[in-house]
């Protein structure tokens, strides 16, 4: 690649991240409804510049889930290596979700109004979260015993804390991130009713 | 960071690739036990049992969900070019 090409593949590459970024938080704010005009303005670019990186409105809609899918699953990945205490894991995942919680929340109020694709990216970063979940609780085994129910309870017992918790959010903690607000109690509460 | 082709798992340890050996494009879980890589026969029956026993989904589902998953990878895409 000479200097010139590669200087504008750069450029292409920030554009690219630039416009995901604006996706991330105009979906956040206002819903997978809005369109990729409000995502250009937002962006301040023209409407043409985005259609090139994105096509289609469920292309783009399909490359911000993956974002956040890859941003989840590289660092639950990370910690499941190491980490051998499932309450700091538990902490990684909510502070996650917490950083895309609005986000997060209208992909699972709106999920089936939504393209399949998108279900099919859920349930990916479901299954990864869990097996990572699984790894940790067979690392804590020096430490405390878990009890004897399997995975995907343990794992759906604790996405519907969590989704109970953001569904009902202004009753938790209006105008607030419920999941940061009540981080410590989700957390201890989970800790106390699976420990053996 | 490398992908495995096979499933999409970020490959960060070398214990993490098939056999230990870093110039494998394919991770632990998609080999055989002879080193291989999976089919994709054997790969969408072992994506399948992993989303139930991760999430205890319906088995019909969550094969639905391993195939389209497995359309998104490098190892399979030439299954699906007939747009099935
Ligand atoms: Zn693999």
């Amino acid at each position: 690649m000479n200097k010139v090409s590669g200087k504008r593949q750069l450029q292409k590459t920030a554009t690219r991240e630039h416009i995901l970024n604006t996706a991330l938080a105009v979906y956040a704010e206002h819903g997978f409804s809005a369109s990729t005009n409000v995502i250009a303005q937002e962006a301040r670019l023209a409407h043409g510049t985005v259609f090139v990186h994105f096509p289609t409105r469920e292309d783009m809609l399909q490359r911000t889930l993956e974002r956040f899918a890859s941003e989840l699953g590289d660092k639950l990945h990370e910690l499941s290596e190491t980490e051998d205490d499932l309450k700091n894991f538990l902490y990684t995942h909510i502070d996650i979700l917490t950083k895309y919680e609005h986000l997060y929340k209208n992909i699972i109020t709106e999920l089936s109004s939504l393209p399949p694709a998108a279900t099919t990216s859920l349930i990916a970063v479901q299954s990864i979260a869990s097996h990572h979940f699984g790894n940790v609780i067979a690392n804590c085994a020096g430490r405390y015993a878990v009890k004897p129910i399997p995975l995907h309870m343990l794992f759906n017992i604790w996405m519907a804390l969590l989704h109970y918790y953001l569904l009902n959010s202004e009753l938790f903690a209006p105008g607030r991130s419920v999941l940061n607000s009540r981080r410590d109690e989700l957390v201890n509460s989970y800790m106390e009713l699976i420990r053996n | 960071m490398k992908k495995c082709i096979a499933c999409g798992m970020p490959m960060t340890s070398r214990s993490e690739f098939a056999m230990g050996d870093t110039s494998k494009d394919y991770c632990r879980h998609c080999m055989r036990p002879d080193g291989s890589m999976q089919s994709f026969a054997e790969k969408l029956t072992s994506m399948t049992e992993f989303i139930v026993r991760t999430q205890g989904l319906d088995a019909s589902v969550a094969e639905r969900s391993a195939k389209a998953m497995l359309r998104e990878l490098p190892a399979w895409e030439h299954y699906f070019d007939h747009g099935s």
